[in-house]
């Protein structure tokens, strides 16, 4: 991606332009997703500002006019996982191993095993739902974050991620059978399905 | 190989695509990543198989639950301000 390593010249007029017209509008988004990593208020808002500042100290590399969404998307994702991970104190939330065995293969297996239906779908409320997202391993969570609630494109995803697009296609079909299997475990928890 | 063959002839010939077919598009069709091809093969199919069609029901189900049923945190009040404090005393 040449246009990527393009360096730019910003003055600070038009880094403050930047900054405030293409960057700060996405602050909901970026606090949610935040959240969504880390589960504590606090810990999102220190993540969503170093996130700020490390965007707007490497300004030169965004091009403006580009997708800032993803760009900052990408540096989030990333202080998560190098910088903020470290310091936290809780342990992380991936299994590798589950994870590792899915991300080798590209091919989308098509497996359906699911017998929970639209009906009880449509009658989880909130907190049922985000359960069973916040149950699933980080990077499974993240994709279907990403894919489903920020409305990325798959192309989008592997750039935010860092891996190809057969790989994140794979990531997000494993990421939904999950979340249904904990869906339909809910369910039937609840007496909704027979 | 033959059956293959037959998946071929009925989806080159007839634009008739096979059921394992759908479920592998059935993700791509969800998130807006198909053909227009491919989503023309796809629409035909589950005109024609309520199996496929309730899957494609449930997979459509779950990503608006995901859209319209999950709380949004409020961005908490100084976290600009906080912001841009800090970026005015670095610059």
């Amino acid at each position: 991606m040449p246009a990527e390593k393009l360096k730019q010249n910003y003055s600070s007029q038009e880094k403050e332009h930047i900054f405030e017209h293409e960057f700060l509008p996405h602050i909901d988004s970026m606090y949610n997703f935040a959240y969504r990593l880390t589960f504590d208020e606090d810990d999102a808002k220190d993540l969503v500002q170093e996130t700020y500042l490390k965007a707007f100290r490497f300004l030169n590399s965004f091009q403006q006019g580009t997708n800032a969404k993803a760009w900052l998307f990408r540096i989030l994702k990333n202080s998560f996982i190098n910088d903020f991970r470290k310091k936290s104190k809780q342990p992380p939330k991936v299994d590798y191993q589950e994870v590792e065995t899915f991300y080798n293969s590209d091919n989308v297996d098509v497996s359906m095993t699911t017998d929970l239906r639209v009906e009880t779908v449509q009658h989880m409320i909130g907190d049922e739902v985000s359960n069973a997202l916040n149950a699933l391993a980080v990077d499974f969570r993240t994709v279907i974050i990403l894919c489903d609630l920020e409305g990325f494109t798959y192309e989008e995803m592997s750039k935010i991620l860092d891996i190809p697009i057969g790989t994140v296609r794979s990531r997000l079909h494993r990421a939904r059978n999950l979340l249904k299997e904990k869906l339909q475990a809910y369910a039937k928890s609840m007496g909704y399905n027979k | 190989m033959a059956t293959n063959l037959f998946s071929w002839i009925k989806q080159n010939l007839f634009g008739q695509i096979s059921c394992q077919r759908c479920i592998e598009l059935l993700e791509l069709i969800t998130d807006g990543e198909a053909s227009l091809e491919e989503e023309q093969q796809f629409r035909k199919h589950i005109d024609e198989c309520l199996p496929c069609y309730e899957t494609f029901n449930l997979e459509k189900s779950i990503k608006e639950m995901l859209q319209t049923k999950l709380e949004k945190k409020q961005v908490p009040d100084d976290l600009i301000q906080s912001i841009k404090k800090k970026i005015r005393n670095t610059a």
